[in-house]
């Protein structure tokens, strides 16, 4: 049931009104919310993203429910990855010194290896996932799109 | 296209009212959630809160019906407390930081009974599993009194140290072997002895006035003289060499001494001095004491580090994976948690007692003072020190209780218990670096010995209970001194005399007749290669000195031919 809503969800998304960019943009933001550990408070921001500007919000649904099961897997990953930048990279580590010490920036987590390796690791997929998705849906409404409307199948 | 969706700020702001609604009401239970997740994984054992309320307008913090189970004890609590009010400094939490001035607890209880096991397996980072490692170290072989059986571990024969220094043996006597044949044939004997014998010769029918022949024949007798000098160093050598093989060979006894003490070392019992009795008895409530000790201070030393490098903790629980958090003390910050004081209103053994803390910080260089504990009322005095503001980090502790109720000590492997009554109880324990020192002392003058049915019907037992039933007082001591890794525990009681006394006798004969077996055990490995080098070692003297002799003796005997020709002969 939850891959036929996941289907039905990807459907709905790829036929809404919203240009391809912006199906792009609410999938890599919905990504960031899957990607990444939900309680955090950089999501609070992505979330303010998603709503205030005019990206597509089912496709950040979309990207959301997507990437929930890739964070999951890829937790070692980010953990690693987290790991040797707070860690591992003494050139950073004045900035995590300074951002450790400030107001309001440590209620982020970001000093938590998995936060802050999965945060990093979505904000660089962001961009080829955003150029991905819209050839993506460009090419899937000029072609699949077309042939599935005038199909019976098809009940706009 | 228009890039912003301003329709949705009310929406977005209105979210936002209720998130924080939901928080206003919520964030009684998450502080909650929190504080007991952190203690548990802080403490090794379950944290619980009956009820805790954020008063954030007021920076105070209320805790009601804090309960601590014990990292040790299954069903006990490490303490209990009525109601903590910590007042907390607000401009610190936007940094995520925790900072107290002030925390009053009070109806603190200590040792209460649970109904659940509060134990956390392996929290702490595996901190308790160390100190159990650490602590089996210590641990004193029980006497096996109750059944009378002595156990035997199993002999390791790489552990013994004579077959492994016959075996040396027997490869030095081999080099030596092999030096003296290669001095033997470099000798050069049998040509001085042939020149001899062909000078001889020569000498039959010369003349007298022959000087060539008389200069050859006064050449031929210095190469026999060198030859005998050559040998007489040799044999020099090869008696000193055959007298230090000698030598080793009878320190190989030595060795088998040693080896009789490894093996004693594996009879699971201490030996029949009173120190060791004093040890079985009370050494493993020692143990358990000082392991405690030791675990909280190791606690310290892992969530209070000194120096400001970045300090690794685990990471929040949840259901992705916790990661690590990693903290970035810097001077002239504030730490991530401070206390600077507290006053604790607390219950021992029926009495309320007072006591204060202050200074427990995570970043003790930041802070740059020590933290500190003390609680002094009549008979009862408490006092800790735990200072990581230097690089060498230096913990104190110590505690004595006059006149309370002790609790029972069970006694190992005996077939009763002491029930010490009122008296008095000293804890001390203190950390230098990896430097440990601690003591633990037990004095009452109305002890009462109390027998347990299990153990009923056993000789040894029935001999100690004799012994030690008509005693009344208790003075016991145990103190543990040396580094970490090699600490050193000492006990010592006033009942250890007796028992050692009566034990002697009963158990003296079986310990013996353990001994004996062990000594046949070592001798059967040690005999073999101790018997072989020492023959090897004999057969090889015997047989270069004699080789040596023969050599002498022909060499005399060639030299005596050529003298006996020479007076003949007229010198020019």
């Amino acid at each position: 049931m939850l891959l036929l809503k996941l289907i039905q969800s990807l459907i709905q998304t790829l036929h809404s009104e919203g240009t391809p960019g912006q199906v792009a943009a609410g999938l890599v933001l919905g990504s960031i919310l899957g990607l990444t550990p939900l309680l955090s408070l950089h999501n609070v921001v992505v979330v303010g993203l998603i709503v205030i500007l005019n990206v597509s919000i089912p496709g950040a649904m979309l990207g959301w429910a997507l990437c929930i099961p890739a964070g999951f897997l890829l937790d070692p990953l980010f953990d690693a990855i987290g790991r040797g930048l707070l860690l591992g990279t003494p050139a950073l580590r004045p900035l995590w010194t300074a951002l450790y010490n400030a107001p309001v920036a440590p209620l982020s987590g970001f000093n938590n290896t998995v936060v802050l390796g999965s945060l990093v690791s979505s904000l660089a997929l962001g961009v080829p996932l955003f150029l991905a998705a819209r050839w993506g849906v460009t090419r899937y409404r000029a072609t699949v799109a077309e042939r599935l409307k005038r199909s019976a199948l098809y009940a706009p | 296209m228009r890039v912003f969706r301003w329709k949705a700020i009310v929406p977005l702001l209105l979210l936002g009212a209720v998130g924080a609604g939901l928080w206003l009401v919520f964030a009684d239970r998450i502080a909650k959630h929190t504080t007991e997740s952190v203690g548990t994984t802080f403490v090794g054992a379950r944290v619980e809160i009956d009820r805790l309320h954020l008063d954030v307008p007021h920076g105070r913090v209320e805790i009601r019906g804090l309960t601590v189970a014990s990292p040790f004890e299954a069903l006990q609590n490490l303490l209990q407390a009525d109601l903590l009010v910590a007042e907390v400094e607000p401009l610190p939490l936007l940094e995520k930081k925790v900072v107290i001035d002030r925390l009053v607890a009070t109806g603190l209880r200590f040792g209460t009974p649970r109904l659940t096991d509060g134990r956390t397996a392996e929290q702490s980072d595996g901190l308790k599993g160390q100190i159990t490692k650490w602590g089996e170290q210590l641990r004193v072989p029980a006497v096996q009194l109750a059944t009378g059986k002595i156990s035997v571990a199993q002999l390791d024969p790489t552990q013994l140290h004579t077959p492994r220094r016959a075996t040396a043996l027997a490869g030095r006597a081999d080099s030596a072997r092999q030096i003296w044949e290669a001095g033997l044939t470099g000798l050069g004997t049998e040509a001085a002895i042939d020149s001899g014998a062909r000078m001889v010769e020569r000498l039959k029918g010369a003349k007298l006035t022959d000087v060539k022949l008389l200069g050859d024949a006064r050449r031929t007798l210095e190469q026999l003289k060198r030859a005998q000098e050559r040998v007489t160093a040799l044999e020099r050598s090869v008696t000193s060499g055959i007298s230090a093989l000698q030598a080793d060979a009878a320190g190989l006894t030595d060795a088998t001494q040693r080896d009789y003490a490894i093996a004693r070392g594996l009879l699971k019992l201490p030996g029949l001095d009173a120190p060791d009795i004093g040890a079985a008895l009370f050494g493993s409530a020692a143990v358990d004491r000082f392991q405690r000790a030791l675990y909280w201070v190791q606690l310290g030393r892992r969530y209070m580090p000194p120096g400001l490098l970045p300090r690794a903790t685990p990471g929040p629980r949840r259901i992705r994976r916790a990661g690590t958090t990693v903290h970035f003390p810097r001077v002239n910050e504030a730490p991530a948690f401070l206390l600077k004081a507290a006053e604790l209103s607390l219950s021992v053994a029926s009495r309320t007692y007072a006591a204060r803390v202050s200074g427990v910080t995570s970043d003790p260089t930041l802070y740059g003072r020590p933290a500190q504990a003390s609680g002094t009322a009549p008979g009862f005095r408490v006092a800790a020190l735990l200072d990581h503001v230097r690089p060498t980090p230096r913990d104190t502790a110590a505690a004595s209780l006059v006149g309370v109720a002790l609790p029972s000590l069970p006694l190992p492997s005996l077939p009763m218990h002491l029930e010490p009554g009122a008296g008095t109880v000293g804890l001390s324990f203190a950390m230098q670096g990896d430097q440990v020192r601690a003591r633990w002392t037990v004095t009452s003058d109305r002890v009462r010995w109390v027998r347990d049915s299990a153990g009923a019907g056993s000789a040894v037992g029935d001999l100690v209970w004799r012994t030690v039933s008509g005693i009344a007082t208790l003075q016991m001591s145990a103190s543990l001194a040396g580094t970490l890794d090699r600490p050193e525990l000492a006990v010592s009681s006033n009942l250890d005399r007796a028992i050692a006394e009566r034990l002697r006798t009963m158990a003296g004969a079986e310990v013996a007749a353990a001994e004996r077996r062990m000594r046949a055990q070592v001798d059967s490995l040690a005999d073999g290669p101790v018997n072989a080098v020492r023959a090897q070692i004999a057969t090889l003297g015997g047989d270069v000195t004699k080789r040596l002799g023969a050599q002498r003796a022909r060499l005399d005997e060639a030299r005596r031919a050529l003298e006996q020709r020479l007076p003949g002969l007229r010198l020019p």
